[in-house]
Formats: structure tokens, C-alpha cells, sequence
């Protein structure tokens, strides 16, 4: 295996940088750091083949899927997401100034190819929480009360755009582990937002307009993974008809249908393999979810296994 | 990886083809029981996951299975177990139904008139009665809202985007 790893060489100066990206931008989702490095490791690799250039690929997002802690799905999401964009090549049907992938000679051409269609994809992952805040922001009119679940940057930007936009809303946030995080965040804004127990969301249910989280990944059969306590949470929403609604990017589209609680991997549950007394992350099913706002547009469950089944089928 | 399971395969009359499926699965070494579709309900509460057959798979996400299917379903929904149904996708078919009347097929109604013990059946001279009909269905279908997952040879999906699957399969015949 160490014969492996020679080929692979300076692979571990990509995960080093991985993590040094991590520690400056606490801002930017690990998936897109992630993908960030595996962009530059196409533009900078030296290989002859495009099956060399998948196998490193591999190699690489399984290492810096080993790092990400409690981001571990997304990352694993967006990395699959990435190689999958790269070399979905659009043939017969591409623009005369596109080449076709199977036709080239050498893989210098090829290599171009990638690294363009990679750099199409950075752009479009820049700008997804921009488009998820455009989609949303007219689900916020005057008057209404949000519930949120823990922090999330995607619903802080859609939060932020409604407030942009003068409307008059009101947000409770539950305690979680970052909510206070969030309150502090959108009072900053000038947004009205308090802090309320996990326990006491049956108690504020009958006052909340809808309920719209975030999501740490959404699965196949368009099942919600996010922060413990969003389960309850949707499941309450139900129980007194209010909508609940996940504001989610693509790149968070997840290849794994879970059926019960137990079924997500052991990766995904826990920070560190060590500390399993209590999971990070529960399993909302499809059915307690109303729509998803996505850059994709505004989806139903069952609409975001079709998005899926067109990427990898 | 060896998972340890233990199955219990449930039949019905009067083909009680779940007979061969138990011997198949004792003889694998799974241990097996053998209940009538009748004794669901009772069983229901002891398993962890229903896996059913489908004869096909409709372009509105109903299942067309053989007759027993929706029941299986229904009730492995009352007790929140997971539904499972395993089809490949030469089964995928353009048709649309919602429900077990609108096309269905009938087999030998005779076959009804099997008793379990070596008793003759009191319907035996149904035919001779203006009254009596023996209706042996074929097949039933299940809404898709019932079923947790469709199991195919190149994906898993939900039962809801069965007719995403046929429009990829015609986008690359």
C-alpha cells in the first residue's frame, strides 16, 4: 500500500491545505473548501489517463472525507458531485466550441475540459446560497413567525433578504448547540429573533407560522439529515398542520437512503468514533417536509430523487 | 459480512407458492417461519422490515403485485415498518392504475375449492348455484405512499419516481 501512496504523492498537502482553509473561512460550507481542493487538484495533476485522475480523485475525497468531522456527508455529497459534473460530457449535443471528451487525442485537451467544467461548477456553487435566499425570501411575507432549528448560514441568508426586502417578521430559534450563535446573528441584522428550549417547541408550535431549517444533507428519497432535534421538530409542524420547509444547497444531496434512524452510517452520527453516546445528527422522512428550497429550484421529496437519478443514472 | 436474520415468509391460499420460498431460505440456512396471510396482524409487531415482490412497477408509482401485496403494505404501515419492494426495471411499464378493479386477471376458481383438511369444500357446486361466484384475482395494486423504497438493479429509489426511471430508459434506447 505505501507503493500506492508514492503514486498519489503530495496528496497530503491537499488535505494540510484542506485544513488550513477550514481553520481562515468559517464561513464558507466544507463541502465547497473540499471542493475547492479537489478543483485544484485536477488543474495541477500530472497524470496521463482519466481513470488515474478518478482513482486520485477518489483517493483524495476519501481523505479529506476522514477529516471533516461532523461534515462528513456533505463533503462526501459535494466531492461525488464534483467528480460526476466534471466528466458528464455533453457529446453530439455541445456547442461547436465544446470538445467531445471521447474524441480527443492526448489528455491535455481533456484535462482542460475538466478543469473549465470544474470551474463552472465552483461558480455555480458560489452563487447557490444567493439563489436559495431568491427562492425563498417571498415564502417570508409580513407578519410571520419562523422556527428554526439550530445555525444555518443558507437560513440566515434567506432571513437576511426578507429583512432586506422590509419585511416584518419575527423568528424563535431553538437552543440546539449554535442557536444562540444564530440569535446573535440576526439581531445583529436587526432581525427580531429570540431564543427558545428544545424542550418548548410544542409550547410555541401553535404560534409559528412555518418552520424552515437547514440541512447538513438531504438523502435520496428526499429525507432531511440535520442537527439533533430537527425529527421532533418536523414531526410537531405535522401534528398542527404548519409547513415545514429545508433550505438546502445541491452539493448537499446525499447517495444513501436511510429507513430508519439506525441506518445512517456511523460516520455521519457521531464527530469521533470514540465518543458514541449521543448522535450529532437525526433523520426527518420525506413525508414530514413540505418543500425544499434548493439552487436547483423549490422541490418536493420526491422531486429530489428525480435530481439525483439524472446525476448518476 | 454475515448479518444475522431470520425471516418469516407469509402465504396465502390457494397457490401457496411461499412454501418453496421457505424451503429455499431454511435450506440457505435462514431460519424461516411460515404464517398465513390471516396471522399478519399478529406477526407485524415482531418484524423489522417487510420485503415484497412486485409483478410490475406503474408509471404513477403503484405497485402492481400479486394479491396480498396492499394488505401487506397497509399493515406494515399501521406498525411503522419499514416496506421494501424488490423490481427490476424490465418491469417498469408505461400503464397507470389506481386501483385492483380497473384491469386485473382471474385464475382457475377451482383452485378455491382447496381445503386444508380432506374435506369437500361447501362451495363445491358453485356452479350449479345462481348465487355463487368464486373470484380468484391475480393481482392487487399498492399506492405508492405505503412503500418505503423500490429496490432495482441499478438504483434504489422511491416509489414515487418510478416514471423518471422509464423516461431515462427510453432517453438512452
Amino acid at each position: 500500500s505505501s507503493g500506492i501512496n508514492a503514486e498519489y504523492g503530495g496528496m497530503d498537502d491537499y488535505v494540510a491545505e484542506f485544513e488550513r482553509k477550514r481553520k481562515n473561512s468559517k464561513d464558507t460550507p466544507v463541502a465547497i473548501l473540499a471542493i475547492h481542493v479537489l478543483n485544484d487538484f485536477v488543474s495541477k495533476s500530472n497524470v496521463g489517463t482519466l481513470q488515474q485522475l478518478l482513482e486520485q480523485l477518489k483517493e483524495l475525497s476519501r481523505q479529506l472525507k476522514a477529516t471533516a468531522g461532523s461534515s462528513t456527508t456533505s463533503v462526501a455529497s459535494g466531492c461525488d458531485l464534483f467528480v460526476r459534473f466534471i466528466t458528464l460530457s455533453r457529446g453530439q449535443n455541445a456547442p461547436s466550441s465544446e470538445i467531445d471528451i471521447l474524441e480527443c487525442k492526448g489528455f491535455d485537451p481533456v484535462r482542460k475540459f475538466l478543469v473549465d467544467r470544474g470551474n463552472l461548477f465552483m461558480k455555480r456553487l458560489k452563487d447557490s446560497r444567493r439563489k436559495i435566499a431568491q427562492l425563498a425570501y417571498p415564502f417570508i411575507s409580513d407578519g410571520v413567525t419562523v422556527l428554526t432549528v439550530n445555525m444555518s448560514r443558507v437560513v440566515l441568508e434567506i432571513l437576511m433578504k426578507a429583512h432586506e426586502k422590509a419585511k416584518k417578521f419575527k423568528v424563535l430559534v431553538t437552543e440546539s448547540e449554535e442557536g444562540p450563535l444564530m440569535v446573535k446573528k440576526l439581531n445583529d441584522q436587526g432581525i427580531q429573533a429570540t431564543l427558545i428550549l428544545d424542550a418548548s417547541i410544542g409550547f410555541v408550535m401553535e404560534r409559528v407560522s412555518f418552520v424552515l431549517v437547514g440541512a447538513v444533507g438531504v438523502v435520496e428519497n428526499g429525507g432531511l439529515i440535520n442537527k439533533l432535534g430537527t425529527y421532533p421538530v418536523a414531526v410537531m409542524a405535522r401534528s398542527l398542520n404548519k409547513p415545514f420547509y429545508v433550505a438546502v444547497e445541491s452539493f448537499k444531496f446525499y447517495r444513501n437512503y436511510p429507513l430508519s434512524q439506525l441506518d445512517l452510517p456511523n460516520d455521519a452520527k457521531y464527530e469521533n468514533a470514540e465518543d458514541t453516546k449521543h448522535p450529532e445528527v437525526d433523520f426527518t422522512p420525506p413525508k414530514y417536509i413540505n418543500k425544499l428550497f434548493t439552487d436547483l429550484g423549490v422541490l418536493t421529496p420526491s422531486a429530489v430523487s428525480d435530481e439525483l437519478i439524472k446525476l448518476y443514472i | 459480512a454475515v448479518v444475522s436474520t431470520q425471516s418469516t415468509g407469509v402465504d396465502s391460499r390457494p397457490d401457496l407458492s411461499g412454501v418453496s420460498s421457505c424451503e429455499r431460505l431454511t435450506a440457505a440456512g435462514i431460519p424461516c417461519s411460515y404464517v398465513y396471510i390471516n396471522s399478519s396482524t399478529y406477526i407485524m409487531k415482531k418484524v423489522t422490515k417487510v420485503m415484497l415482490a412486485a409483478d410490475a412497477l406503474l408509471a404513477n408509482g403503484y405497485v402492481l403485485g400479486p394479491v396480498g401485496t396492499a394488505m401487506m403494505g397497509l399493515i406494515a404501515n399501521t406498525y411503522n415498518k419499514p416496506v421494501i419492494v424488490c423490481c427490476e426495471t424490465y418491469k417498469f411499464c408505461e400503464r397507470v392504475q389506481t386501483d385492483s378493479i380497473l384491469y386485473n386477471e382471474l385464475a382457475d376458481p377451482d383452485s378455491m375449492l382447496k381445503t386444508l383438511n380432506a374435506e369437500e369444500s361447501p362451495v363445491a357446486g358453485w356452479r350449479e348455484s345462481p348465487n355463487t361466484r368464486l373470484v380468484n384475482l391475480v393481482y392487487d395494486t399498492t399506492p405508492p405512499a405505503l412503500v418505503s423504497i423500490v429496490i432495482t438493479e441499478i438504483a434504489e429509489l422511491p416509489c414515487s419516481s418510478a416514471p423518471v426511471v422509464l423516461r431515462r430508459g427510453a432517453v438512452k434506447m
